[in-house]
């Protein structure tokens, strides 16, 4: 096994550690108490199941550095950032089933801008390349489309046509910004996306949303603040994993902000940064995701479908309760 | 320039409509039909495109034209819409990065679609004039470049046999929707938003249908007594998209896209919509024409202009867009931009009749 593999491996096996110990956090930044270090609490007996938690907001992934706060060093330089401010994880049952009957993973990828810079180098084909080299002996298969419309009218009912269409395991969905654009009453986006993710999952697919992206110009503009934050519940709601593209676009925006913002063009340098990062970042919250403990490890199935991480850790996890959507 | 008619009054209506339609979040969107039935503007546009081709391919005593001249006319009028589309989508994609240079918001770049542009321009390009990378609401060009092109077959096949141009066409549409035929878009993965296969249906049964209104009194007889039909399918239609209801498409049997409600590939249950709303509404323009008074003029107006109409209203549309974002949108920016645009389109129709009045200067 090459080295870096294997530093993942051990990085996936420590945080299905930390997961037992950790408490959930819901979908915000950790706070310190739900931070256990990677060396300390993996041994620890798992606190009783919280009610009713779905999103299980993980630390610091990096087997070299136990801060929560510090960058996902599995990503590339220029893509780091903290796993706190990246993703939110959630389980998906339909990827491991997938992966436990040893089918190839069908993905469906959709979103506004579902190409990145030049021929070999588009998003989907990126995507496919990461999450075939995270999951290693599994064949992924990744289908992109582009959904032009707002959720809030119509575009829900063409993913849906997509969905049927392709039939994936998996939905890796972009999501917002044609609504953000319209400006779409946020209750009315809020209930479609809730609809529709409930939908998709209602059909045993799994999904992964994937937030708007973050551009100076919009930080301060509530609306589009209220926007994401309504992808964030709504993932929380639904149980499924958030890609929170705006948040780790602020935090490389803050890290790479060498004083020239006033330059012409500094927005749109991020924005490419951030298009090019996000088939990373994707597959960290999926390959993440897919340690999430599964119902049916506490019960007779205590085989997780995930080799990479160690069966006993898995079995030892009493995990909250199945994160259904209502 | 012609008197007002029931086909120019009713283009200029879903020109209207596909206007206010394509200002998606604005406050009027909710008072345009489409919002209360299954098919929409797209329908009418497509299908009276069918009927002006039959009364255009056919002198006024309704003896058709020779059939090479035929091809030529609709040649010339693929090649208008096909530079009309370049002509649209590359000042809206200017409108675009112009905005987000302007506002510093590269979020304006993913606009529905123009993503791929700006950030693969090289194959995007060549897409671009091939008609396969479209942006969403500059969908329908592309459809009516390939309709206009494919129409000779239909028109001179119908000449000898009005029967043989529908099984024609009805077999190529209920082909593709069983075998989900489409063309596809490149670069990037999926198909055309609007599959040419299936809405060429939608012309042919426009041209056969005024043909044979044109000779045939048993048509119109017929479409007389089914109006109560057409009305309970148009009210049929009102529950259903006023209480969202709809086919689950992963739970509907095999072929799918015969029992879905899909704009694409224009399945059956628009179809039929669109049927019923076309007899629930035959007669309605007489009864209106005379009561609406300016409003019948404004109509017809756009409709008899509705390539330069239609080409001006997706760009005021995202004019319109961009404004709302940039504001903030509320009923205020709806009333001004909507506002604006139909005088605009008003205006324009106008131009465009005052520029063929008006006698040619000699070049400069």
């Amino acid at each position: 096994m090459a080295l870096p593999q294997a530093a993942s491996v051990l990085a996936l096996s420590l945080t299905l550690a930390c997961l037992g110990g950790g408490r959930v956090a819901l979908g915000q930044e950790p706070s310190a108490h739900q931070q256990p270090s990677v060396s300390g609490e993996g041994e620890t007996k798992p606190a009783p199941a919280p009610a009713a938690p779905t999103v299980v907001s993980p630390p610091s992934v990096s087997p070299l550095a136990a801060d929560a706060e510090a960058v996902d060093v599995t990503l590339s330089p220029e893509c780091r950032v903290p796993g706190s401010k990246l993703y939110t994880l959630a389980r998906l049952v339909a990827v491991k089933a997938a992966l436990k009957e040893k089918r190839p993973v069908r993905v469906l990828a959709i979103g506004s801008s579902t190409m990145g810079l030049g021929a070999s180098a588009t998003y989907p084909v990126k995507l496919e390349t990461a999450l075939e080299r995270s999951l290693p002996d599994v064949d992924v298969v990744v289908e992109s489309r582009g959904l032009q419309g707002e959720i809030a009218s119509g575009a829900g009912e063409r993913l849906r046509g997509m969905v049927a269409e392709l039939e994936p395991d998996l939905v890796i969905w972009q999501v917002g910004s044609h609504d953000a654009l319209a400006r779409v009453d946020l209750e009315a986006f809020g209930s479609a996306l809730d609809e529709t993710v409930q939908w998709i999952k209602g059909h045993e697919i799994d999904v992964v949303l994937v937030s708007p992206v973050y551009t100076a110009s919009l930080a301060k503009d509530t609306y589009y603040t209220n926007l994401v934050r309504k992808v964030q519940d709504v993932a929380l709601r639904e149980g499924v994993p958030l890609v929170q593209r705006y948040e780790a676009m602020r935090y490389l925006a803050h890290r790479n902000d060498k004083g020239e913002g006033h330059l012409l063009g500094t927005q749109f340098r991020l924005n490419d940064l951030g298009l090019r990062c996000m088939a990373e970042h994707v597959t960290r919250a999926i390959t993440l995701s897919l340690l999430q403990p599964d119902p049916a490890a506490t019960g007779s199935a205590g085989r997780p479908a995930l080799t990479l991480a160690p069966p006993k850790d898995a079995a030892s996890v009493k995990g909250p309760p199945a994160p259904t959507g209502p | 320039m012609r008197e007002p008619n029931a086909v120019d009054f009713w283009r200029g209506l879903a020109l209207v409509t596909i206007f206010v339609n394509h200002i998606p979040g604005n406050t009027f969107e909710r008072y345009t039909y489409s919002q209360y039935g299954i098919s929409d503007a797209a329908e009418l546009f497509v299908f009276l495109a069918g009927w002006s081709i039959g009364i255009a391919t056919r002198n006024r005593d309704g003896t058709p034209e020779p059939r090479l001249k035929t091809v030529l006319r609709l040649l010339s009028r693929t090649i208008e819409v096909y530079r009309a589309q370049i002509t649209t989508m590359a000042l809206a994609l200017a409108m675009i990065a112009g905005t987000a240079l302007l506002l510093d918001n590269p979020l304006l770049l993913e606009w529905h679609n123009a993503g791929g542009f700006f950030a693969d321009p090289i194959q995007t390009m060549v897409g671009f004039v091939l008609l396969t990378h479209q942006l969403g609401f500059f969908n329908i060009l592309p459809l009516y470049v390939v309709l206009l092109g494919i129409a000779p077959v239909f028109v001179l096949i119908g000449r000898r046999s009005r029967l043989a141009a529908l099984a024609l066409s009805f077999g190529l549409y209920a082909a593709s929707l069983v075998f989900e035929w489409n063309l596809p878009s490149w670069p990037g993965e999926g198909d055309w938003f609007f599959d040419p296969l299936c809405w060429q249906l939608l012309l042919v049964l426009g041209f056969t249908a005024q043909d044979w209104s044109r000779t045939s009194p048993w048509l119109k007889r017929w479409a007389h007594r089914l109006v109560p039909v057409g009305v309970l399918i148009v009210l049929t239609g009102i529950v259903l998209s006023v209480l969202e209801l709809r086919p689950d498409p992963l739970l509907v049997p095999d072929p799918r896209l015969v029992f879905t409600f899909d704009k694409t590939y224009l399945s059956p249950a628009r179809l039929i919509h669109f049927l019923g709303v076309l007899l629930a509404f035959q007669t309605l323009y007489a009864v209106l024409a005379p009561r609406l008074g300016w409003v019948t003029t404004f109509l017809a107006s756009l409709g008899r202009n509705s390539l330069a109409v239609f080409s001006i209203g997706s760009l005021l549309s995202l004019a319109a867009q961009l404004v709302r974002f940039w504001t903030g949108g509320g009923v205020v920016v709806d009333v001004f931009v909507v506002g604006f645009g139909l005088f605009a389109l008003g205006f324009t129709a106008w131009f465009v009749e005052w520029r063929s009045r008006k006698p040619r200067l000699s070049s400069p």
